[in-house]
């Protein structure tokens, strides 16, 4: 049953909403805050550039975002509004690096129509009030009193229905607020308005302005001197204040989003809807605005938010394309472009389709996306894990180990050694010469051995453990210690202040199974743990992360087992236990980016790297390794030489980070995407904007690309005002070969409702769409399924299947076969067997059933709820998943027990919660490896994409965890607070214009994980809550990790 | 009135960037993925007086109240605030009825459901008019949902 639902973000959000800049970690610290959606991060700004500091998960959809500060304060408070109505004042606590609240509240009104343009809040520039505009016909009032502190609030009636804007005026005695509204004749008006707090009413402001561009949709107001406000319309710009008007035609362009360059207000920073960056200028004499200017700077992603940086530097937040750090250059480039792209913030969102597949064939899957809208669209191939980019390679049997060599510089004493199996040599890496030579005793032989720069330690049969010092040309036997047991591995990884020198050694031993610490020079042992089992240790290594010390010791079955380590006592704890692979692992250090790493070799091949000082596993994109070495050289700067079964392989490696990201730009909007394994090829529905001519229109496309290029190698154009809704990969009864399938609609200006699409059949012959077979449906089909051989396709209100039918002269055609009524626009669907679940618009899930003998589609249950649905999924036979437009996930369960027809006529609601993401696709699958032998490789999961760009998993969980993990959840909600006061029972409560209720069989999986992060007194707080050791509830929190 | 766009180029506008001393000699290398994450594990309930709440006093007696208190004279005024806000309600039940009749009939369902599409366009902040978007129908409603949620 897949009843019990753990719900993890496994890709955050990336859609940048807002930003600010200000004085917020301290007087002196300039920040840059960006809001994600459900989270925002904090930058400093540096003179190397941008630092970043925190990244704050909130319990809300952040509507408003604004820094301000009160009379009296040296730096800037962080002002946050929530979209389901909660509001908290933050300030940073410089002492204790925390954030603290200092006034949270809910500003939501019993009665009053939810804004129509989203939710609005300001703050008066002298810091008299806030201001938020909420509910139509509203304005919402929040006092401040003299002492900063925020007072009672109340509402003022605001006679304006249809707002667009609203700002407060700067220099004004008495806080003034413009608003920017639409009549009911569509003309669109400014008006100010005085905010008496005493009366707590409006009273007629200084000027009002009628009549304006009819796209004017934003409001800039301009500080002193010269006060006022800009009005941005599509086609002109006004500047209006009491004592001026000002208005300059523009170029037709919607402009999305500003930012002031400088205090005074004299230049802006202006992006539109296509991406163009433009300086807007207000030229003045003294107080008086004489003119406007507006001057296009360069292209830039299409901008939700613009926040000028320092010293010519600005951050262009995005929420269709990655978000940029650019520079504004005094001079153009060749191109005339004033903008200097320097950095780009991967951004997935809005995630509009994606597909899992596995292109490396090595069992781990990838989830390629559409992201991005406009000319920003791409496609994302996220896999979980590190790659490796070959460089070279060369076939080379047998190798049995690696060492880089250096001829100079770093090592000091221009020497090699090797290892003989009786000798210890020392020869010179520029001469050649043996330098000196250390025999082992004549009836042993030297079975492991290992070195630093300064240092060599070898074991030889009979349990010997010999420790040499290299001086100048001379090898110096130091210490002999004579062992029990059989030494199995060795390592004298310097971890300590001196680079080149340990004082510490970790030897595995045979037989007794232990790992054991000795001091150096002098051969003491410090510690001996036994690792249980009857695996010995093939490989040890001394490692040291983010300023901690490990010891990680790799057995002979692929198990890899890790303790932290005082250096200073050598004492051993926290001992835990991960599978890595099968095989005997390899460990080896590397440094990729100034970070050390630790590369295990095995048949699945990963990095053990710290983030948050939590030891994090990353897959490697490689199959077998035996041996790899870090390898530095001209030709091939900061690679890894990795030894494969007869090959020798040199490469790069990405940034170590859990998630990979790999971009395909496209220039276009790709809408939906299917694989086809057969073909090795991707298709996708995609559409192109042509903003150029003065007629803006779209043409859409399916595309036909390579699984491994991403080359586009086929397109078939589709007609005008068609559509590309839907494609999928299938094959049919009697019919061997593979297609894709694709459902368009014709979207006509002049109606409501496309009533006429066609079904699409084409193959792929030698790398070309060849279009097989067409049908021209009766309206849109927006969802297409493999359904027993046939195809089922949703067709506006209707499910339709169709058969494969063999003509007489040899061609094939769709032929309808049967279908079903009576949904309002059945959107998404998925089938499983006979059943078919239908996500509708607005009408929930409906389950119905294909009935073979009579050739039928019958209705066999329904969910009454009123959701408007955005994806669908089945979870098993009896189980189906929904996500619906406020952002909220549920599940219903089939009734198929129920005494009567009207209980088996009910889908029952099985769990609700409220994710706070637009899902916009689910599909079956992993992003990570699934070992057999892990308890996690059991658990089914769905991943889901979002328009904020979070990749998202869902796993079913058996009961006995999910009950363990609620109760976790709920101690941690103890413990774990809210930023800003706001509650994570509140926030996940599943909620919508009907009802709020308690989330129910979901788990907040962010929450749970981060148990991990918290210090050990928490993590004891929570223990002792729980009953449970915080070793078994690490352990097993960490075992959930593995899912993402 | 200046025509746009201007023949001098954008350069003269571009000197003198304010400039506070930071992106001075960048290096340019942020990390998101390194960030730390906030883990709150301290009180966050606000001081005491600062959990805000709103005035539940109906807008309209208070108003008649403050008048009363202020002066008595002017009772237009009153007159007025009653008829604006007399009005409000009844579109409240208006569009309450709107979403009602939508789950019930099905005939209407047409126009009801586009005006309901365009109130949620408009709730995403996209065009419900002007050129592109003049010809609004559930289709791009589907297209836009997808993508401009955010």
């Amino acid at each position: 049953m897949s009843t019990w639902n753990y719900v993890v973000t496994a890709h955050k959000p990336t859609n940048v909403t807002h930003s600010c800049v200000g004085n917020f970690t301290s007087p002196q610290d300039l920040n840059l805050i960006i809001a994600k959606c459900t989270r925002i991060e904090i930058h400093l700004l540096t003179p190397q550039g941008l630092q970043s500091i925190l990244d704050v998960p909130l319990y809300g959809r952040i509507a408003t975002l604004e820094l301000f500060r009160p009379h009296g304060e040296t730096q800037d408070f962080l002002f946050i509004a929530t979209e389901r109505y909660k509001f908290c004042v933050l300030q940073w606590d410089t002492e204790k690096s925390e954030l603290f609240t200092r006034s949270m509240g809910d500003v939501s009104d019993r009665i009053g129509r939810p804004t129509d343009n989203g939710q609005i809040g300001i703050i008066d520039p002298d810091c008299r009030l806030i201001g938020l505009h909420l509910y139509d016909g509203l304005f919402k009032v929040i006092p401040f009193d003299n002492k900063g502190q925020l007072k009672e609030a109340f509402n003022i009636r605001l006679e304006e229905l249809q707002v667009l804007d609203i700002k407060f005026l700067y220099g004004c005695p008495k806080p003034t607020i413009v608003v920017l509204y639409q009549d009911n004749k569509d003309a669109r008006h400014v008006k100010t308005y005085e905010v008496a707090l005493k009366e707590k009413d409006f009273v007629e402001g200084p000027w009002s302005q009628n009549s304006l561009d009819n796209g004017a949709d934003l409001l800039i107001p301009v500080p002193p001197p010269l006060c006022g406000v800009l009005i941005i319309g599509e086609e002109t710009i006004v500047y209006c204040s009491a004592n001026g008007f000002k208005a300059i035609p523009i170029r037709p362009s919607i402009t999305k989003a500003y930012g002031r360059v400088d205090p005074d207000g004299s230049r802006y920073l202006l992006g539109d809807h296509t991406g163009l960056l433009s300086l807007l200028v207000i030229t003045h004499e003294k107080e008086k605005v004489t003119g406007l200017k507006l001057e296009p700077l360069g292209e830039t992603s299409i901008a939700s938010t613009i926040s000028y940086l320092d010293n010519a530097f600005v951050y262009i937040g995005s929420s269709y394309g990655d978000s940029q750090l650019i520079k504004l250059n005094l001079q153009p480039d060749a191109k005339g472009s004033y903008v200097e792209v320097l950095e780009r913030y991967v951004n997935l969102g809005p995630i509009v389709d994606f597909c899992v597949v596995d292109l490396e064939r090595q069992g781990q899957g990838q989830v390629v996306t559409c992201s991005g809208a406009y000319k920003d669209g791409s496609l994302r191939v996220v896999r979980n894990g590190i790659g490796i980019n070959e460089q070279a390679s060369v076939e080379l049997q047998g190798i049995k180990g690696m060492w880089s060599l250096r001829s100079s510089t770093d090592d000091p004493f221009d020497t090699f050694l090797v290892v003989t199996s009786n000798s210890v040599r020392l020869v010179s890496s520029t001469t050649r010469e043996l330098l000196n030579e250390w025999n082992a005793p004549s009836d042993y032989s030297v079975n492991v051995a290992t070195a630093n720069a300064t240092q060599v330690l070898l074991a030889t049969g009979g349990g010997h453990l010999v420790y040499l010092e290299i001086g100048d040309g001379i090898l110096q036997e130091v210490k002999h210690a004579q062992l029990e047991y059989e030494i199995s591995c060795l390592d004298i990884n310097p971890i300590g202040e001196n680079p080149n020198q340990s004082h510490l050694a970790a030897v595995g031993m045979w037989t007794d199974i232990s790992v054991r610490l000795f001091s150096l020079p002098d051969l003491n042992l410090i510690t001996k743990e036994h690792l249980g089992g009857e695996i010995i240790p093939r490989s040890v290594l001394l490692c040291a992360f983010e300023g901690m010390s490990y010891l990680l010791c790799a057995l002979g079955d692929g198990h890899l087992l890790n303790f932290m380590l005082n250096t200073s006592t050598g004492e051993l704890t926290d001992r835990k236990k991960v599978s890595l692979g099968t095989q005997p692992i390899t460990l080896r250090t590397f440094s990729s980016k100034n970070t050390t790493h630790v590369f295990a070799a095995s048949d699945r091949p990963t990095v053990i790297y710290s983030s948050n000082k939590k030891l994090l596993y990353s897959n490697v994109n490689l199959k077998e390794v035996s041996h790899m070495c870090p390898f530095n050289s001209a030709a091939f700067p900061d690679s890894l030489a990795i030894a494969k079964e007869g090959e020798l392989t040199i490469g790069t490696i990405d940034d170590i980070q859990k998630l990979h990201i790999r971009t395909i730009p496209l220039g276009e909007h790709a809408r939906r995407i299917c694989h086809q394994e057969q073909t090795r090829t991707f298709a996708i529905c995609s559409l192109k904007y042509n903003s150029a001519s003065a007629e803006e229109s779209e043409n859409h496309f399916v595309r036909l690309l390579d699984d491994q290029t991403f080359d586009f190698i086929s397109v078939y154009p589709l007609d005008t005002y068609e559509y590309g809704c839907f494609i999928i990969s299938c094959s049919f009864s009697d019919d061997n070969n593979v297609y894709y399938c694709v459902g368009t609609a014709y979207v006509l200006p002049e109606e409501n409702e496309p009533t006429k699409g066609r079904i699409l059949v084409f193959s792929v012959e030698e790398g070309k769409l060849q279009l097989i077979a067409e049908k021209e449906t009766k309206g849109a089909v927006y969802c297409l399924n493999a359904f027993n051989g046939k195809l089922l396709a949703a067709i506006n209100q209707k499910i339709q299947l169709y058969k494969w039918v063999l003509r007489e002269d040899g061609t094939r055609e769709l032929q309808s076969e049967c279908g079903h009524h009576g949904h309002i626009l059945a959107l998404y669907v998925q089938t499983r067997g006979d059943f078919i679940v239908v996500g509708d618009l607005m009408k929930s899930i409906s389950l119905l059933i294909y009935k073979h003998e009579e050739g039928a589609i019958e209705e066999r249950a329904r969910d009454y709820n009123a959701n408007w649905m955005s994806a669908v999924e089945i979870l098993d036979d009896d189980i189906y998943l929904g996500a619906e437009n406020s952002f909220n996930l549920f599940t219903v369960r089939k009734n198929s027990e129920g005494a009567t027809d009207e209980e088996r006529g009910r889908l029952e609601v099985a769990g609700e919660y409220h994710l706070g993401e637009f899902i916009n696709r689910f599909r079956h699958g992993s992003l990570v490896m699934r070992l057999p032998d892990s308890d996690v490789g059991q658990i089914p999961t769905v991943i889901f994409g979002t328009i904020n760009g979070v990749i998202g998993v869902i796993a079913s969980l058996p009961h006995e965890q999910y009950v363990f993990l609620e109760k976790l959840q709920s101690s941690l909600r103890k413990v774990i607070k809210g930023v800003g006061g706001l509650s994570h029972e509140q926030w996940r409560s599943f909620n919508n214009e009907k009802k709020t209720v308690e989330a129910r069989n979901f788990l907040d999986g962010d929450l749970i994980e981060s148990f991990l992060d918290l210090n050990r007194n928490k993590m004891d707080e929570v223990s002792q809550a729980m009953d449970v050791s915080v070793e078994e509830l690490a352990k097993r929190v960490e075992e959930l990790t593995r899912l993402h | 009135m200046d025509s746009i766009p201007s023949s001098g180029g954008a350069s003269q506008y571009l000197v003198n960037l304010p400039s506070r001393g930071t992106f001075t000699s960048p290096s340019i290398s942020c990390n998101s993925n390194g960030m730390r994450v906030y883990v709150c594990d301290h009180e966050t309930t606000p001081p005491e007086g600062q959990h805000i709440k709103t005035n539940t006093q109906n807008i309209l007696i208070r108003a008649l109240k403050l008048k009363n208190v202020s002066d008595n004279s002017k009772k237009r005024t009153a007159e007025k605030v009653l008829g604006g806000s007399a009005k409000k309600p009844n579109n409240q039940t208006n569009s309450q009825q709107d979403g009602s009749n939508g789950q019930t009939s099905n005939k209407n369902f047409q126009s009801l459901t586009v005006e309901r599409l365009r109130a949620l366009l408009r709730a995403k902040g996209l065009p419900t008019k002007g050129k592109k978007a003049s010809s609004l129908n559930i289709h791009s409603y589907i297209s836009c949902i997808e993508t401009a949620y955010g």
